[in-house]
């Protein structure tokens, strides 16, 4: 497992708007390592989505250095930002984001169809408990049911890294803890890592590592020796 | 009331902030409705410019009513009779002549018109450069000819001056250049002088005409002077009863002029011709004298020259005797020369093939030689190598051997001999000499051995010695052996070099021989050939010499002849100019009896009636327009209004929430629509209005000479439209937040549930869903998903698409008339007309000459007349239609085609019942077996109508000359040959015209091929209206598609950024959503081409003419190009959408739902 697998050295964002210059990321350092379940916590504000974004290459930082698997991503031009969140980067959203004219599958598909190295959408399907809704379109799905899809639509990609906002914002507590559940089984079993930004500091004992966000800053960094596992975490 | 204001004052700010957001969304309402009211305005408005135009024009030079020309002009008898006429206002009794010029080498007729005098005001000039003339001989010249001709103020005009009897002078200074309002077009009319065409005219003082009658009159009536529009029909009909009034005066006129004037001439002509009879006699008997007496002249010169002849053929005979010799000397010289040359080239044969022989046996014994000598050589040095080896080593070596044996020898015989010396010594003094013998003995066994070991050596060496003799002895008998052969082979090649020579030889001796035939039998020949040269020379000046006294004795018979003709042709020419001043005097007598007036009105004018009825072509086109813009106007408002009403849901439902009332609410949207399109309206009828007018009548203004143009705009046309767009505008508005108004506020808060995916049909038939790609059946279901867009966009694009074929269509309708009509249908190309005088006799005269000329292909007498009032019962149209007749039903066939226009199944023509053109029966709604009523010579009558035939210009009635006889009772009066020129001869048809015109019997010519160039000139500038349609079709297009795409895009902001998100690089973005425009685009392009094709079919039936007819055809590359061009207005639009694409922000997908 690679040290420091992900890692943010210094990352400056700042938003101008009109005559006010916001930063929201100011100074941002940390890493994660290869594998683990890192719980990005903060209040609403405290830069969480702005590290998120520039992780995930839908965003650019304005200064500072970010390697993702080795691979300095701060500085690569629109074209090849598409390629990396296209082969790397598996992004999961806290309003699904379904395509509404296209079914559980389908939605699959449109992501695995601009990959090179894929799993099949069915396979996916099954193993985030889909299989009996494959073939259904968003709209006749519930909540956690369209979250599975786009948690199912992010790991068919292959990626190296595992990113969601908010997750289970739009869930009610027993389907969100279902989901936090598939996100933990997945890191576990297949080692892969997940990168999760939440409000909601009571899931964080699930996590590998701990980063604690205010005002831009990373304040403190964490690593939890031994997560709990999020059937004995209730809040 | 305050707080009203107050509620009032936020909402406005509401619709204001509104507006600025939503730019984009604003402006195209603002586009769509622009364009449609502006083009419709714009091309309304052409119409009433071009015809205010002209009308002004022609107020402003007080252009007449009519004009009156009478076949024996006016005199002021006749002009004070039409000035009694209650609806005369203004009279002009006016001059006008036709002149040829000649420039070049080309004959110009120019017509000679004269200036209104101080008395009255009709017919005013524009002049356009200098002044009107002053002087004697000043002219003013029309300005287009001016132009086209490189006229300048100060250049002269002059007239041949054969017939200048009309005018004082025959050459004319140009003062001023100017148009005559009488003249609007470039058509100038025909003459009866030149090649029938007139090419220009030129306006000079009245008083330049020295004619005694005045040969027009212009008159200006209540007509002009009222109210009306000159193109009114209240104009038209005044004009028609004045018509009627003016020619029931003429014959008062006529009548009047033959009872006193005609009577005195006729008087004196018959005593002239009694005159000339009895002289005619009395030449004719001089002329037969004459011709006597030369005949016996004649006779007598052949005898002498017969005589000539004969001497000269017995000298000719003689020579042709020596010829024959020659040929026998020259043949018996050829045998002998060919003979010593047989030998010569044998001997050369021979030398030749004995010299290569030769030449191949010596290099072949050199070779040998050569190499016998190479074996001696070896031999030489193989037996010097041994000489060398005995002489140096072997013979030195046993010599010195034996030489030092023989010293040792010697030296032991000295020894011996020392030692019996001192035995003898010792002996002798009793010395032992023992020791001494044994010596001795010793040394004389040591001598013995080196004797022996000498004479073993001296053997040896005598061995050698004897092998070296004998290699010596073989090495000299292989040389002579070797020396012999050689000597043998030079031998051999001497005497071939012998036999070589001999050859030689024997070829001199032939060459000699032949040499010797060729000069002597040549000298022979050539003696021969010396005296027939001199023989051929003496008969050929005997011949020269008669000739030169034949054709002596021949000139002065001809010159006899000459004088004879001379005097007769004189004779001829005295007798036949009087002959001919006496028929001219009776033909002229003759054409004042039959004396007529016509009577033209403006429509005469060239050019007239053609502006009419360009302008109201161009308003039927524009009729067709409106509708169709205003259905995707609307289509396209109310696509963008609902996307509007959509997106403010949640304010909508906060505005409900707070109190509002639903007017308030709903007025938000109407304010909204009705600015943008009354701003629409303003902005886009300013703009049609100054542009499209201007652009359209300056196109037509190229073939009409009007001055600048004046614009009229259509204000009804523009209000209507205005008011149609803007309330179509609002009607969109509130039908789009009606249904939003319903529901109560809460529900209006929650955010719409996205629309969500379903199956669509395709789907369920498995072989074809199966097989389609992954992005084809996201494509498909998003087709299926937005139907409303789907719709818009089908019905945009196809309306772009038939815009274009329509207008590319209108084109190949109207220009395909020129083939089928000209080439297909009317396929003769000239139309001779004849005078009326004419009786049948000298009618068939004239048309046998013209069936003897090799250029024509076929001719044939016809007539052609006009029926003025061609009417029916179901209809109350009256249409003036020519009556076609032609004398050879066979000819009549090769140059007339009557055939049904889809069918083309022939009609044929019988004495019972006219054919009638298709325009004229959908014009008249008459069929076949029904009854048109026609009029000829004023009187009506009724025919059965047998036949409806293909025709596009004019209108026309077919029968036969039997026909005409049973209904008028009267036999044909043929006015016109109707000819086909034959194809080789089809570029000189002017040089076959003006040959013809020299006939006095024919009047004009008329030229098909010039009557088709000036109806295609006319109807080509209809191509300013094809570039019309297509540029508006090419803005209907984007800004359909440009808003549709919008719309489109910003209702999947999220699922592009989402996608965006997964990876998808920007072109594969971008064809995420044009894969939908490129296929529905395709849809209603296909669509679009049926669409067009009904489209051009509406347009071409409504911009037809009572006498006109456009078919429906479109070629195929018309439908391509509309194809084409709709893909290219849409690859436009997503090209501009791609940028807008790129920018949509990666972020809004991660924002909550609104």
């Amino acid at each position: 497992m690679t040290k420091d697998f992900v890692k943010f050295e210094n990352v400056y964002k700042r938003y101008k708007m009109g005559e006010v210059t916001i930063t929201a990321a100011n100074g941002v350092t940390f890493s994660v390592d290869e594998g683990e379940f890192a719980v990005v916590v903060g209040l609403s504000g405290a830069g969480k989505t702005t590290v998120l974004n520039i992780l995930g290459g839908i965003d650019s930082c304005d200064e500072g250095k970010i390697i993702v698997g080795g691979k300095d991503i701060s500085h690569l031009n629109k074209h090849d930002l598409a390629s990396y969140r296209r082969y790397d980067i598996g992004f999961v959203f806290q309003f699904y984001n379904l395509i509404p004219n296209l079914t559980a599958k389908e939605n699959v598909e449109l992501a695995t169809q601009i990959c090179n190295d894929y799993l099949d959408a069915d396979t996916v399907l099954d193993s985030v408990g889909l299989s009996e809704r494959k073939n259904n379109f968003p709209s006749q799905l519930s909540g956690g049911e369209q979250q599975r899809v786009s948690i199912a639509r992010a790991l068919a990609k292959k990626p190296k890294l595992l990113l969601c906002d908010e997750p289970t914002g739009a869930l009610d507590y027993n389907t969100g803890k279902n989901i936090l559940k598939l996100l933990q089984t997945k890191c576990i079993e297949d080692g892969m890592t997940v990168i999760l930004i939440t409000h909601n500091s009571a899931i964080t004992p699930m996590a590998n590592r701990v980063i604690n966000m205010r005002s831009g800053k990373v304040i403190s960094n964490v690593i939890n020796p031994n997560p709990l596992p999020i059937d004995q975490i209730e809040w | 009331m305050k707080e009203k204001g107050n509620q009032k004052k936020a909402l406005r700010k509401n619709i204001l902030r509104e507006i600025s957001r939503t730019k984009s969304r604003f402006i195209s309402i603002f586009a769509i409705i622009g364009i449609s009211v502006g083009f419709f305005t714009g091309v309304k408005s052409a119409c009433p410019s071009m015809i205010e135009t002209a009308e002004r024009y022609f107020d402003d030079n007080y252009l007449m009513d009519f004009s009156l020309i009478s076949t024996i002009g006016f005199d002021d008898n006749d002009i004070d009779e039409i000035k009694k006429l209650d609806f005369v206002e203004d009279i002009m009794p006016s001059y006008m002549a036709d002149m040829i010029v000649t420039e070049g080498d080309v004959d110009n007729v120019a017509r000679v018109i004269a200036l209104s005098d101080n008395k009255s005001k009709i017919n005013i000039p524009m002049i356009k450069e200098g002044t009107i003339p002053q002087n004697d001989g000043e002219c003013l010249i029309e300005k287009y000819y001016a132009k086209l001709a490189g006229k300048k103020i100060g250049d002269t005009i002059k007239f041949n001056s054969q017939d200048s009897s009309m005018l004082k002078n025959t050459e004319y200074k140009i003062v001023g250049i100017a148009d005559s309002p009488i003249y609007v077009s470039y058509s100038r009319g025909n003459t009866n002088i030149g090649n029938g065409s007139i090419s220009f005219y030129i306006l000079v003082r009245p008083d330049e005409f020295s004619s005694e009658r005045y040969t027009r009159v212009f008159i200006r009536t209540k007509a002009s002077q009222s109210n009306f529009s000159a193109f009114s029909d209240e104009y038209k009909n005044m004009i028609q009863d004045e018509s009627d009034i003016l020619e029931e005066l003429s014959f008062d006129c006529i009548n009047r002029f033959n009872s006193e004037t005609l009577y005195d001439a006729q008087q004196k002509l018959n005593d002239a011709k009694r005159e000339f009879s009895e002289k005619k006699s009395e030449a004719l008997q001089k002329i037969s004298d004459g011709e006597k007496q030369l005949t016996q002249g004649e006779k007598e010169l052949n005898e002498k020259i017969a005589d000539g002849q004969k001497q000269l053929d017995d000298g000719q005979k003689e020579i042709d005797k020596l010829k024959q010799d020659l040929i026998n000397a020259r043949n018996e010289y050829d045998n002998k020369l060919s003979n010593a040359e047989r030998n010569l080239n044998y001997a050369r044969t021979k030398f030749e093939n004995k010299s290569d022989e030769y030449n191949k046996m010596k290099s072949e014994y050199d070779s040998r030689i050569k190499n016998v000598q190479k074996d001696i050589d070896n031999a030489k040095k193989e037996f010097q190598q041994k000489h060398d080896i005995f002489y140096r080593q072997t013979k030195p070596l046993f010599e010195q051997q034996l030489d030092s044996l023989q010293s040792k020898i010697d030296f032991l015989n000295a020894q011996t001999e020392i030692a019996e010396n001192s035995i003898r010594r010792k002996k002798s003094l009793g010395l032992d000499t023992q020791k001494l013998e044994r010596q001795i003995r010793e040394y004389q066994q040591n001598i013995l051995q080196y004797q022996k070991q000498y004479d073993n050596l001296s053997d040896e060496f005598s061995d050698y010695e004897q092998e070296f003799i004998n290699a010596e002895n073989l090495f000299k008998s292989t040389e002579q052996e070797l020396e012999n052969e050689k000597s043998n082979l030079s031998e051999k090649l001497r005497n071939a070099r012998n036999q070589l020579d001999s050859a030689e030889l024997k070829l001199a001796e032939c060459q000699a021989e032949y040499n010797n035939i060729s000069s002597t039998g040549n000298f022979d020949v050539k003696m021969l050939e010396t005296e027939i040269t001199i023989g051929e020379k003496k008969i050929r000046q005997g011949r020269e010499k008669l000739e030169t006294e034949k054709q002596k004795a021949i000139e002065q018979l001809n010159s006899a002849k000459e004088e004879f003709e001379n005097g007769k042709k004189e004779a001829d020419e005295q007798l036949s100019s009087a002959e001919k001043e006496l028929s001219d005097a009776q033909d002229k007598i003759d054409k004042l009896q039959n004396a007529e007036w016509y009577i033209y009105d403006r429509e005469d004018n060239p050019g007239y009636s053609g502006l009419v009825e360009d302008a109201q072509r161009v308003d039927n086109i524009a009729k067709v327009f409106p509708l169709f813009f205003l259905i995707v106007a609307s289509l396209v408002c109310l696509t963008t209004m609902s996307r509007m009403v959509e997106e403010r849901r949640t304010e909508t439902g906060t505005l409900k929430a707070l109190g509002y009332s639903d007017r308030d609410i709903s007025l938000k949207y109407l304010i909204y629509g009705s600015t943008a399109g009354l701003g629409g309206c303003i902005v886009g009828g300013i703009f049609g209005v100054t542009t499209l007018p201007k652009i359209i009548v300056d196109t037509y203004g190229i073939m009409y000479m009007l001055p600048e143009t004046k614009i009229v705009v259509s204000q009804a046309d523009f209000f209507i439209s205005s008011i149609v767009a803007v309330m179509c505008i609002c009607l969109v508005a509130f039908i789009a937040c009606r249904s939003d108004l319903k529901l109560n506020p809460a529900t209006l808060m929650r955010p719409k549930a996205p629309k969500p995916g379903k199956r669509i049909l395709l789907e369920y038939i498995t072989p074809i869903w199966k097989n389609m790609s992954f992005t084809s059946k996201v494509t498909a279901r998003n087709l299926f998903r937005y139907k409303a867009r789907f719709l818009m966009t089908v019905i945009g694009v196809a309306g772009c698409t038939a815009l274009i074929v329509a207008g590319f269509g209108l084109r190949d309708s109207i220009t395909v008339i020129g083939d089928l009509q000209y080439v297909d249908i009317s396929r003769y190309e000239q139309v001779y007309a004849l005078s009326d005088s004419g009786t049948s006799r000298q009618k068939q005269d004239i048309i046998s000459k013209f069936r003897n000329d090799e250029r024509f292909d076929t001719a044939m007498l016809s007539y052609m007349g006009w029926s003025s009032d061609t009417n029916s019962k179901k209809s109350n149209i009256s249409l003036s239609a020519r009556i076609v007749i032609g004398e050879s039903y066979d000819d009549f066939k090769k140059m007339f085609t009557l055939r049904d226009r889809l069918t083309h199944t022939p009609i044929a023509l019988d004495d019972n019942s006219v054919v009638i053109d298709e325009r004229m029966s959908n014009v008249l709604k008459i069929k076949k077996g029904n009854t048109v009523g026609i009029t000829i010579d004023n009187i009506p009558y009724n025919c059965t109508v047998s036949g409806i035939t293909e025709n596009y210009a004019g209108n026309f009635i077919y029968m036969t000359p039997q026909f005409y006889k049973n209904i008028t009772g009267n036999e044909i009066k043929y006015n016109v040959i109707v000819t086909d020129v034959a194809e080789q001869y089809e570029n000189s048809q002017h040089d076959i015209a003006n040959d013809y015109m020299k006939d006095d019997d024919i009047i004009t010519v008329s030229l098909i091929s010039e009557q088709v160039e000036a109806i295609m000139s006319t109807l080509d500038s209809l191509n300013i209206v094809t570039f019309v349609m297509i540029f508006c079709a090419g803005l209907l297009a984007v800004v359909v598609l440009y808003n549709l795409t919008n719309i489109n895009i910003a209702e999947r902001v999220r699922e592009i950024a989402t996608i965006k998100v997964l990876g998808f690089y920007s072109l594969e973005t971008a064809n995420y959503i044009y894969r939908e425009n490129i296929i529905l685009t395709f849809f209603g392009a296909v669509g679009g081409l049926f669409l067009g094709s009904l489209f051009t079919g509406f347009i071409v039936q409504s911009i037809q003419m009572n006498n006109v007819m456009f078919p429906h055809i479109v070629r195929p590359m018309s439908y391509v190009w509309g194809f084409v061009l709709t893909f290219v207005f849409s690859m436009l639009v997503n090209f501009i959408m791609y940028f807008k694409m790129n920018k949509i922000s990666m972020v809004e997908s991660l924002k909550s739902i609104e």
